[in-house]
């Protein structure tokens, strides 16, 4: 097979199972899982051989003429570079541990065949915005994982909640990518063309707009700060679900767009980046601390570790050579460089804590309060073990892979910016706080509940995606020029991590490391209160307002603004044009057609016999018998 | 035969609703009436698959003329397709088939009226897009349009009278004016021919006086505006959609209502190119701010699924307005296709809203809810009809969308970046419709009411129908070429490069 073959085999197969199961499936959960774990399988298997397979560009690149109009075009095409072959691995591997992993946890599902056909229509979707090599391309799969966010977020149909969360996310998303199609019309007009190697190639710098506009659909996708509101309550959906689309892939989709486009970036615009990057980071640690629901933590902290990969990309370019281009492009390379690596890394650690999480609550028959938990560490050794790396791994403990990557993003505030330094450095702080306060709630101590006290080790499908994701949290941070797990596959992205030498790197995060999980470890005791609450209501209250305000802010955006607008217009409507125009026009009528007010609206069957007759008169004229 | 494959179309539903009123018995004019939909569709596909290989005459394939006795007036009844009617002639013929076979399998009373005026309906609209002689497409459109008010006025729900009134008499005026200005153009153009043909080639050459063209122009583009509900002059739509039966609505909204569009595609901007450039601005600003931003936001607030269906089909026509105030091959070519796509999931919503109906006993959205659990299919049927109508990508709706955005970008970035900003509007009532009737947990009031009669899942009689138009929408959302070729081509006979002139003069 040529690797053009494989690379839309690899894009197709999800598809064709999403469509099998949906046609013939729907009432075969059994059958519907096989058909859609088999897709996934083929789908790693497909991404891998073309990423450590060696082919790139030319050999895979292939593109088609989708729709021509005028003189738009829109094309189909498949650009494929390092960049692509990392991204495409990451959803690839993610994708089969966590497909594997559903087939233990939605076993007693009823609607299984919808869950795994979803699944399948998001890796179609996902690997669309993966391999796409235009912008208007990127765009369609763009809004196709929001869809199927919205269906797996809205699995639980009896849920309330799930059905509200569900259509936040798409709505919230659909304000991102207002931006972003505005943004890439722009750039159509502005360049005469979407194509990213085109427009690498050599583009207009049109206005700092452009950039900026694009930038919204990654805000969106990726929850940055203001539209970070969907993806806590994304949390409604299945515990896989949050793991991959919600933690691991999807949610990474913006930043991988971002660095897709890094060619199209000014610095005024990076400079916007960066801090909405920060701002996100640190938020979200605040709200991950007060935090009672095992997965509203976690989903608390795939918003701060975004943040961290937005910011990594915005530091690109602060520090411009005042005299050449080159050094600013070999700056931003490193913002890319250390984007993609965290967004690496992330994925498997953070896809393991969450399908922890999800062992964690199917152990525990669906209780999701971390209060009520305690003592899982001996009832659930596997996940227990496999749990702690990941906790480890985010933390930044030296040699597992969060280390070296956050690590980057570090050294690279600290080169160019120094109050991000300084806020992501306490981010890193609180997120071993928040972390390690969890991983003590969960795992040590006594149980806390019936549930807990009942829990029991999750089966092999559960715990053999646990460990492959483990192992990969363990050594994924390997990239580097000495050592480097991955060969030469990724070699473009690697190559431009921005690693800091010598032994400061080991000091201050083992420093961060010893602060806040030390805190958290001396703070909380097992308990089923808050210990934070206990000590100390005044924090615990305005962390509290943090996290809540800006939902409130929504509520009281639904509720009292749109609606209420929506409502005065509909009035406005009613009185005026029904009341006012349609009389005016009756009026007209009446003028125009000498009573045809009469004639039509007196009965129905009048206007017929007006029709019948003017058809009549009509002919009768042609004919000439009127004259 | 295949020389009189147009003709064929129309004749075909016509002779079923004759044969049916000479008074067959129920069951066997069921059978004709099903054959009276299933003909046209079937040459529909027909024309389309082999569009490209047939003779064409100035654009136009399988092109007929036949002399109806009205030769002294330069009225000839010439049937064609150019790749703009050939779209539409399909729309036509599959969603005429989907409400056929719904209204069949229908409880309504008196059915076999009711099948005679949808048949009728049928032949009317099968013909208005093969129509290549102004008048007879201005008659077809006539002939199409009794049947809709009639039965309103019979079959329709709640408020029946009122909105029979309302529709007749907004439509009337609306399609008196457009008759106004299209007798206008045959007077002024001195070429004693309503043949479109003919008439585009003198104008082409001999172009009408400036002044000449703004005043029939204005008369064209609120004429044909009222029949699209161009805000402010929409309220009948969403007041005769709501108590529309479901297949006279799902003909109205999703073919007849096009009629207006396509006049102004094919007919009017075309012939009067300078009155069109003098109204684009009027037309583009009533179309983003009123029928997107007004009409989305009023769209929100509806609680009557029929209704809010009906308004969002008025918001929907904001982009087609938009699309054509740009002038461009581009902008027009995404409002063909926004036509053809909006057909389709109009239609489709109307249907699943009956059929929600029929499971809930109301349509109002407050006392629904959890329907999913009882009926998942309709649940997932009704979401893929959302998705398509708020322009997901997948579905057709996303290309006409798309390429009106980006046509309309060089005729007004602030009216473009309003008019995207209709996706969001749209995403809110479209998903919390969605929410309402089928999520989360049952009202008291449908708690009862399922209950009592515990609703069964979509039969196949619905489901049938509704696949038709879904796998519509899905086939031109994934191929979208399949349309788009023939349009194209088209477009650049009608539309020259001159006026259509695209992308940048700033490429690279």
């Amino acid at each position: 097979m040529t690797p053009s073959c494989i690379a839309l085999l690899t894009l197709l197969t999800p598809l064709a199972s999403a469509a099998v199961i949906a046609i013939f499936l729907r009432k075969q959960g059994t059958l519907a899982q096989t058909v859609s774990v088999l897709a996934a399988a083929i789908v790693a298997v497909g991404a891998l051989t073309l990423a450590f397979g060696g082919h790139r560009d030319a050999a895979v690149n292939v593109s088609f003429e989708w729709l021509k109009l005028g003189s738009f075009t829109f094309a189909l095409g498949i650009k494929f570079d390092d960049l692509a072959a990392l991204m495409l691995s990451v959803v690839g591997v993610v994708g089969l541990c966590v497909h594997v992993f559903s087939i233990g946890y939605m076993h007693d599902d009823g609607a299984r065949a919808r869950f795994f056909g979803g699944l399948s229509i998001f890796m179609f979707s996902m690997i669309g915005i993966v391999l796409a090599d235009n912008l208007l391309m990127i765009f369609v799969f763009w809004e196709l994982v929001g869809f199927s966010s919205y269906v797996l977020i809205n699995h639980y149909h009896e849920k309330q909640s799930a059905s509200d969360a569900s259509k936040k996310a798409f709505i919230v998303n659909r304000v991102g990518d207002f931006g972003f199609l505005i943004g890439i019309v722009m750039c159509y007009w502005a360049n005469g063309t979407v194509n990213l190697t085109e427009l690498g190639a050599g583009h207009h710098v049109y206005s700092t707009l452009i950039p900026l506009l694009l930038f919204c659909g990654a805000v969106g996708k990726s929850a940055q700060l203001p539209l970070q509101v969907w993806l806590p309550d994304a949390m409604e959906g299945p515990t896989p679900v949050s793991a991959l689309i919600h933690a691991a892939t999807m949610v990474a989709a913006g930043i991988y767009m971002l660095c897709r486009i890094n060619v199209l970036m000014v610095p005024n615009a990076l400079t916007v980046i960066m801090w909405v990057g920060t701002l996100t980071a640190f938020y979200a640690t605040l709200c991950a601390i007060t935090q009672r629901d095992i997965k509203k933590v976690l989903a608390y902290s795939t918003l701060s570790q975004l943040g961290y990969m937005v910011a990594a990309f915005g530091l690109g370019s602060l520090e411009i050579p005042p005299d050449g281009k080159v050094g600013e492009l070999v700056v931003l390379s490193a913002g890319v460089g250390a984007a993609m690596f965290h967004l690496t890394t992330h994925a498997f650690f953070k896809a393991l804590l969450f399908l922890g999480s999800g062992s964690v609550i199917y152990g525990c028959h669906h209780e999701q309060d971390i209060f009520k938990m305690g003592g899982l560490a001996k009832k659930m050794p596997v996940t227990f073990i496999t749990f702690t790396i990941g906790v480890l791994a985010i933390c930044g403990l030296p040699f597992l892979s969060g280390f070296y990557s956050k690590d980057a993003i570090l050294h690279l505030a600290q080169e160019n910016n120094k109050p991000v330094f300084v806020i992501l450095a306490v981010t890193a702080v609180l997120t071993a706080f928040y972390m390690v306060r969890m991983w003590n709630l969960v795992f040590r101590g006594e149980p806390r509940s019936h549930e807990a006290e009942h829990a029991h080790e999750s089966g092999l499908s559960m715990t053999a995606p646990l460990f492959v994701l483990a192992v990969l949290a363990v050594i994924g941070g390997y990239a580097g020029h000495s050592f480097n797990i991955y060969g030469h596959a990724f070699e473009g992205v690697w190559s431009q991590i921005p690693f800091a030498e010598g032994v400061e790197p080991f000091v201050m995060s083992l420093a961060i490391l010893v602060i806040g999980a030390g805190a958290a470890i001396f703070l909380y005791k097992p308990a089923a209160t808050d210990a934070l609450e206990d000590k100390s209501p005044a924090l615990f209250g305005f962390l509290s307002v943090v996290k809540g305000s800006p939902d409130t802010a929504y509520d009281w955006y639904v509720a009292k603004v749109q609606q209420r607008f929506a409502l005065v217009l509909e009035f406005i409507e009613r009185i005026f044009l029904s009341g006012l125009i349609i009389r005016g026009c009756s009026g007209v009528v009446g003028l125009i057609g000498i009573g045809a007010r009469a004639l039509h609206v007196g009965s129905l069957h009048a206007y017929v016999y007006w029709f019948l007759f003017g058809t009549a008169l009509l002919w009768a004229y042609a004919a000439g018998w009127l004259n | 035969m295949f020389t009189h494959l147009l003709l064929f179309s129309i004749v075909a539903p016509l002779a079923a609703a004759a044969v049916i009123s000479a008074g067959l018995p129920v069951r066997i004019a069921k059978v004709a009436a099903a054959l009276g939909f299933a003909l046209p569709a079937l040459i529909a596909l027909h024309a389309w698959y082999h569009f490209a290989e047939s003779a064409q005459d100035h654009g136009y394939a399988f092109l007929a003329k036949y002399d109806t006795g009205l030769q002294s007036l330069g009225i000839k009844l010439t049937l064609g397709l150019n790749g703009i009617a050939l779209p539409l002639f399909v729309l036509a013929g599959l969603v005429g088939l989907a409400a056929g076979l719904y209204a069949i399998q229908s409880n309504a009373e008196r059915l076999k009226t009711y099948l005679v005026l949808l048949l009728v309906m049928q032949g009317g609209l099968m013909g208005v897009f093969a129509s290549v002689d102004i008048f007879f497409f201005y008659f077809f459109h006539e002939l199409a349009l009794i049947p809709t008010f009639i039965m309103v006025g019979i079959w329709g729900g709640r408020d029946r009278s009122y909105a029979a009134m309302k529709m007749t008499i907004y439509l009337t005026l609306g399609a008196m004016l457009s008759l106004i200005g299209l007798i206008a153009i045959y007077y002024k153009s001195h070429v004693d021919s309503f043949d479109l043909i003919t008439l585009r080639e003198e104008l082409l050459a001999n172009g009408l006086k400036a002044g000449v063209q703004n005043n029939i122009f204005g008369l064209l583009m609120f004429g044909f505006g009222i029949l699209v509900s161009l805000w402010p002059f929409h309220t009948w739509a969403p007041l005769g959609y709501g108590a529309a039966p479901s297949s006279a609505a799902m003909l109205h909204a999703g073919v007849l209502k096009k009629f207006g569009l396509y006049g102004l595609i094919q007919i009017a901007l075309p012939l009067l190119p300078l009155g069109a450039a003098h109204w684009a601005w009027t037309l583009a600003v009533l179309a983003v701010v009123g029928n997107i931003m007004v009409i989305g936001f009023i769209t929100i607030a509806q609680r009557d699924l029929k209704q809010l269906v009906g308004y969002s089909s008025v918001m929907h026509m904001g982009y087609a307005f938009l699309g054509i105030a740009t002038f461009t091959a581009a902008g027009i070519g995404g409002v063909v296709i926004m036509m053809v796509a909006h057909g389709f999931s109009v239609a489709l919503l109307f249907l699943l809203s009956t059929s929600i109906y029929h499971r809930t006993q109301t349509f109002d959205m407050t006392e629904m809810g959890g329907l999913a659990q009882k009926t998942p299919v309709l649940a997932a049927f009704f979401v893929t009809a959302t998705m398509a109508s708020i322009g997901l990508p997948g579905f057709a709706n996303f290309w006409g969308e798309l390429t009106i955005f980006v046509a309309a970008w060089k005729f007004s970035p602030l009216l473009t970046v309003l008019a995207i900003s209709g996706v969001i509007i749209s995403a809110v009532y479209g998903l919390r419709s969605a929410a309402r009737v089928f999520f989360g947990q049952p009202t008291e009031a449908f708690a009862k009411v399922s209950a009592e009669k515990p609703p069964v899942d979509l039969v196949w009689s619905e489901k049938f129908p509704a696949l038709i138009l879904i796998v519509a929408l899905l086939f031109i959302g994934f191929w979208p070429k399949s349309i788009s070729t023939p349009l194209n081509s088209a477009l650049g006979v009608i539309y020259p490069a001159p006026t259509a002139q695209l992308p940048a003069d700033n490429a690279k």
